[in-house]
């Protein structure tokens, strides 16, 4: 499975040998921080004549192998994009099953995640539609998993990139701040865990080719892969496939000489 | 503060010649300052005063002991400590001060019987309850006082009485008529109030944890379902014969015993080396609240961190019991720094714990922020004016049934919008207040006045001080937008 390794003429360095455009020469590092939009469970399922929610199920083992595979591979932060505020209007016996679902993976891979040293986050996960439990689930693996030193997995449950930022230009305006002092810096603090780098590299499963508003603010100089493979299907070497690819591009900032995301810019 | 554990008055510990001092860290409070025994007798002599019907009617409208209960114990031992240390200035200011405090609370109870916490005669039972359980609690534990250190402790008291009222006349002048005082209280007045019901029977069973064990609500109310029933039972066993029967308290079978063992294995505590017990800083301890910049509070904060995540492994772990089952819950607290209504009405509005919010909480409020702020006249005043101008802006926005108070529902029900122009002024004469100096920002040291913690770090402070529309903002999002911010918690919602 190749045929993503480098999406089609999505890159702008297509065809350019990444090593030589690095003025260090060295091999790219990891990415410090990947996001997957964890697409296709529903088509997974259909193309196999199962309901939708056997999509979901077998989800389940994808997000372990890759949590897995990114903390061997070395990436520091990991974001899971796993439902969106606009999931919320898929038909209700859906949206029911997923919540449970969720509940159920969350309660059984909790010891497992503290093992290894993984920090689990939450972001959004402020609905009231929320199950209580659920909501009580996550901050406790959140209250749990808080101190591990190792990569940090952040969830986005029912997140909304265009939310967040209207919820941290609400704070930013209810803190006082005087409008000539509101820099990207300190916008950038008033977004949920504001210690979250930006994305490195973001992952679409299922060949879509879309945003669907995710985390908006932290994509900006993201370089994005579009694997064709349904979520279910995706697998450890698929994930590694992907940081190549990433590995191979150089990146720019727009215009900006190449320069490693977390460097004080 | 010399010793507790020491010289139980039984062993008669030759007094200096002349005559002893009635305050200070040789006086006989001081002796029994830090003994256990005291947890026992406390309780004990808070519910022979809550059984005065003027003190318990006061108790019950106006205390915060259900809901706050820390607080409570640590303003109260804070307030002795200063009453009866060596500096009559303090003691003039404290006294003072609880004068004014007092003088605020007055009405009627539910038969409609009024009550007034400046009663000379009400105030002089609070003292002699003291007194009375101080000797009781000795005579318990097997090492009854002899007759001159119990005049000596008498005068003391009478003199703590005085210090208060102006003068001690309430009281007998000899220790043989105060008995006879004592015990015609008990039989005559003394009532089964709703006060003593609520001490020796919701109080234990309800206690909410101190904020150091706020993060094992499990362990908490595990160990208080056990320890609960019987410290009611050891209280209830401690009570004077007459008074058990007048209100219909139960005899249970090996009470006596249990109570008195209690008291014996209490007072084994003189056995300990010196300073191994010391009342102030359990109490310390116990209000210690982990974000506190208390060298203690990292420890205190680690531990409290290792419980928390044992907790919410244990809920984890727990098998779920039907994956099916609609969850019965609505989706509150949902998010992590925002609290539902009902919580918050609970935890920071009714701080009586009676259910319902009216004046008496707004009041307890105001009490305890001029506490906090060791506040004088006219502050006090004008911070009591500012909540009782709030009250009446919440009365008319949320009391929708016209019952003069405002229930949980109609709080949640309103959803309100509480930041009105009152509480705006709260805010303002609160920063006043706690801006001593009038410099316009409010500097580390006000902060911790305040606070009793150091500045937060994610406070918006700019330079090293706390401006007035930040600190306004923040407390009226506090208020209001019922956000969790953590300086605000310790003010008002720690138990």
């Amino acid at each position: 499975m190749t045929e993503y390794d480098v999406p089609g003429g999505r890159s702008a360095t297509e065809g350019l040998p990444g090593r030589e455009r690095r003025s260090d020469g060295a091999a790219r590092a990891v990415p410090r921080h990947v996001a997957c939009v964890m697409d296709g469970n529903g088509r997974w399922a259909q193309r196999r004549s199962l309901p939708r929610t056997a999509g979901h199920q077998a989800a389940e083992a994808t997000v372990i192998d890759i949590i897995e595979a990114a903390r061997s591979a070395g990436v520091e932060w990991l974001s899971l994009y796993a439902f969106s505020t606009e999931n919320w209007n898929r038909p209700g016996a859906e949206v029911d099953y997923l919540m449970r679902l969720v509940r159920r993976v969350v309660r059984k891979h909790a010891p497992l995640l503290l093992a290894r040293g993984i920090r689990c986050r939450f972001t959004g996960a402020a609905d009231p539609r929320i199950p209580h439990g659920l909501a009580r689930d996550f901050d406790d693996l959140a209250m749990l998993t808080g101190d591990n030193r190792g990569m940090t997995l952040t969830v986005a449950f029912d997140h909304g990139g265009r939310r967040d930022i209207v919820e941290a230009t609400r704070a930013l305006i209810l803190s006082g701040t005087p409008a000539d002092e509101v820099t990207e810096r300190l916008f950038a603090e008033y977004l949920p865990f504001p210690d979250t780098p930006d994305v490195d590299l973001v992952i679409r499963t299922s060949g879509e080719q879309r945003i669907s508003n995710f985390m908006l603010w932290k994509v900006a100089y993201s370089e994005w892969v579009f694997p064709e493979v349904l979520w279910p299907d995706f697998r450890a070497s698929d994930f590694l496939a992907c940081l190549h690819a990433y590995q191979r591009r150089a990146r720019r900032f727009g215009g900006l000489p190449s320069q490693t995301n977390g460097d004080p810019r | 503060m010399t010793t507790g554990t020491t010289g139980p008055a039984g062993t008669g510990t030759p007094r200096p010649a002349g005559v002893p001092p009635l305050f200070g860290p040789d006086s006989q409070f001081h002796a029994f300052f830090d003994d256990p025994r005291w947890a026992l007798a406390m309780i004990r002599a808070t519910v022979l005063e809550a059984a005065h019907p003027q003190i318990g009617a006061a108790l019950v409208d106006n205390s915060t002991f259900l809901a706050h209960p820390w607080r409570r114990l640590r303003n109260t031992f804070l307030s002795m400590r200063r009453m009866f240390g060596d500096d009559p200035a303090a003691r003039e200011r404290e006294a003072a001060r609880l004068n004014r405090l007092h003088a605020r609370m007055s009405g009627s109870d539910a038969r409609g019987r009024s009550y007034d916490a400046m009663d000379r005669a009400a105030r002089a039972w609070v003292v002699a309850t003291l007194f009375e359980s101080a000797v009781t609690m000795c005579r318990f534990s097997g090492q009854p006082l002899d007759q001159d250190t119990m005049e000596q402790m008498y005068a003391e008291y009478r003199a703590f009485l005085a210090a208060l009222d102006g003068d001690s006349s309430e009281l007998p002048d000899e220790l043989d008529d105060f008995w006879r005082y004592f015990d015609r209280i008990v039989e005559t007045r003394l009532e089964n109030t709703e006060a003593a019901r609520v001490i020796l029977y919701r109080l234990f069973d309800h206690l909410p944890a101190p904020a150091l064990l706020d993060g094992a609500p499990t362990l908490w109310a595990a160990g208080r379902a056990v320890v609960g029933p019987v410290l009611g039972a050891i209280t209830v066993a401690s009570l004077p014969e007459p008074y058990r029967r007048r209100a219909g308290l139960p005899e249970m079978p090996g009470a006596q015993t249990l109570m008195q063992g209690a008291y014996l294995a209490a007072g084994l505590a003189r056995f300990l080396p010196d300073g191994w017990l010391n009342a102030g800083s359990v109490i310390e301890l116990l209000s210690l609240s982990p974000g506190s910049d208390d060298p203690r509070a990292r420890t205190v904060a680690a531990l409290r961190g290792r419980m928390k995540r044992a907790s919410a492994l244990l809920r984890l772990l727990t098998p779920l019991g039907d994956d099916l089952a609609p969850d019965p819950a609505p989706a509150a607290g949902a998010g992590e720094d925002r609290r539902s209504a009902e919580e918050f009405f609970h935890q920071v509005l009714d701080q009586t714990g009676d259910g319902h919010l009216d004046w008496p909480d707004l009041a307890a409020m105001a009490r305890e922020l001029s506490t906090r702020l060791d506040l004088d006249e006219p502050e006090e005043t004008r911070l009591y004016d500012a909540f009782a101008a709030w009250w009446r802006e919440l009365q008319t926005a949320l009391d929708t049934d016209g019952d003069g108070r405002v229930s949980a529902q109609e709080y949640a029900a309103a959803v309100p919008s509480l930041a009105g122009a009152a509480l705006i002024r709260v805010a303002e004469v609160l920063f006043d207040a706690t801006d001593k100096d009038g410099s316009g920002t409010i500097d580390a040291e006000e902060h911790r006045n305040l606070f009793r913690t150091a500045f937060h770090r994610d406070l918006a402070t700019t330079g090293g001080a706390y401006g007035r529309s930040a600190f306004v903002s923040d407390f009226l999002s506090f208020m209001s937008a019922r956000r969790t911010s953590t300086p605000y918690d310790p003010l008002l919602a720690d138990a």
